[in-house]
């Protein structure tokens, strides 16, 4: 394995990708908040606190439709239980080795996509250190702020002369999501989506978009528990 | 910030930091492979963002499958094709719907 150095600095410069695609969507969202009567402080702090854009996005539309906060939390909480994959997963690549000290700060930046990041550059021969998923996670998360700051201070109507590109940065999540189902799709887990697919339209369609994201997302996990035959488990 | 907001991006925040940083700390790496939690837990990110993207795309082929979302979507499928990249398809799925929407 080539040893290539693991500082801050190589952190940020491999963070760059990400920061270029988090901004325009941070900025997206900070504009829909703001669309949906948010203020800049609440948007800005969502991006804060959070931290997961998908999940952010959908806070807006729960917030909009008056769920309860319960239903809300244990909605957005669910959609976040992937990102508990993402940990054992990038400390099994770094080696038995590696050291986890500050992990308390640099694993909260670790978004689908820094994960992703990391993965990859681990991949490519680069040596895990905490400074450099420091660096990683650090442009991102600054990103992400900034976009979401600036999203918020141009305001809900601020692209209304721009139709265009009101619509373009609209389709930015679906976009996102499909850009992320492809990178983890895989033969192994085609059952677990497309009982997601269809829980989610079937209850939508009787019931509520709301019960239907947690109907998709439950039936779809639960499709993993199904027995499979050794070779679709690959 | 309203009291609610705040709450609810509290209780989020919270679950999100233990979802990122305590599996680094734990060691999962002994689950058996094939178990039941394991294929649990392998499952989960695929459903939440199929599901995700259904529900984000539902609304906008109700009366039909318009242009710019044929379009943004073959864009997100050839970008990623070509290039792997998450957010290189994401931003020229975002183009591709934005640039047909202004000519449809």
């Amino acid at each position: 394995m080539r040893d290539s150095s693991s500082t801050v600095a190589d952190g940020l410069m491999a963070a760059i990708p990400i920061a270029l695609g988090y901004f325009p969507i941070a900025f997206a969202f900070g504009v829909a908040a703001t669309g949906h009567g948010m203020s800049g402080i609440e948007a800005f702090g969502l991006s804060l606190i959070i931290y997961a854009g998908a999940a952010q996005f959908l806070t807006l539309a729960l917030i909009t439709s008056g769920a309860p906060l319960l239903v809300s939390a244990f909605t957005l909480i669910a959609m976040n239980l992937r990102h508990v994959l993402y940990g054992p997963s990038l400390m099994k690549r770094a080696g038995p080795h590696a050291r986890r000290r500050w992990s308390w700060v640099w694993a909260f930046g670790l978004t689908d996509e820094v994960f992703g990041a990391a993965l990859g550059q681990l991949a490519r021969g680069r040596r895990f250190s905490e400074p450099f998923m420091f660096g990683l996670a650090m442009v991102a998360y600054a990103s992400w702020l900034s976009g979401t700051a600036l999203g918020a201070w141009a305001g809900g109507g601020a692209l209304k002369s721009w139709p265009a590109v009101e619509a373009g940065l609209g389709f930015m999540l679906p976009a996102l999501f499909l850009s992320l189902l492809l990178s983890i799709l895989s033969r192994a887990q085609l059952p677990a989506i497309v009982v997601a697919v269809l829980a989610t339209v079937g209850v939508t369609l009787v019931w509520s978009g709301t019960a239907g994201i947690l109907a998709g997302m439950i039936a779809g996990a639960l499709t993993g528990l199904a027995p499979r035959k050794a070779a679709d488990a690959r | 910030m309203r009291a609610e907001i705040l709450t609810l991006a509290l209780m989020v925040g919270a679950f999100t930091w233990a979802f990122r940083v305590l599996p680094t700390r734990a060691d999962l790496s002994a689950m058996p492979e094939g178990g039941l939690l394991s294929r649990f837990l392998a499952a989960t990110g695929p459903a939440a963002i199929a599901t995700l993207f259904t529900a984000s795309v539902l609304p906008m082929v109700q009366g039909g499958m318009p242009l710019p979302l044929a379009g943004g979507t073959v864009a997100v499928l050839a970008v990623f094709a070509a290039t792997r990249s998450v957010v290189a398809a994401t931003l020229a799925g975002s183009i591709a719907y934005g640039a047909l929407f202004a000519l449809t």
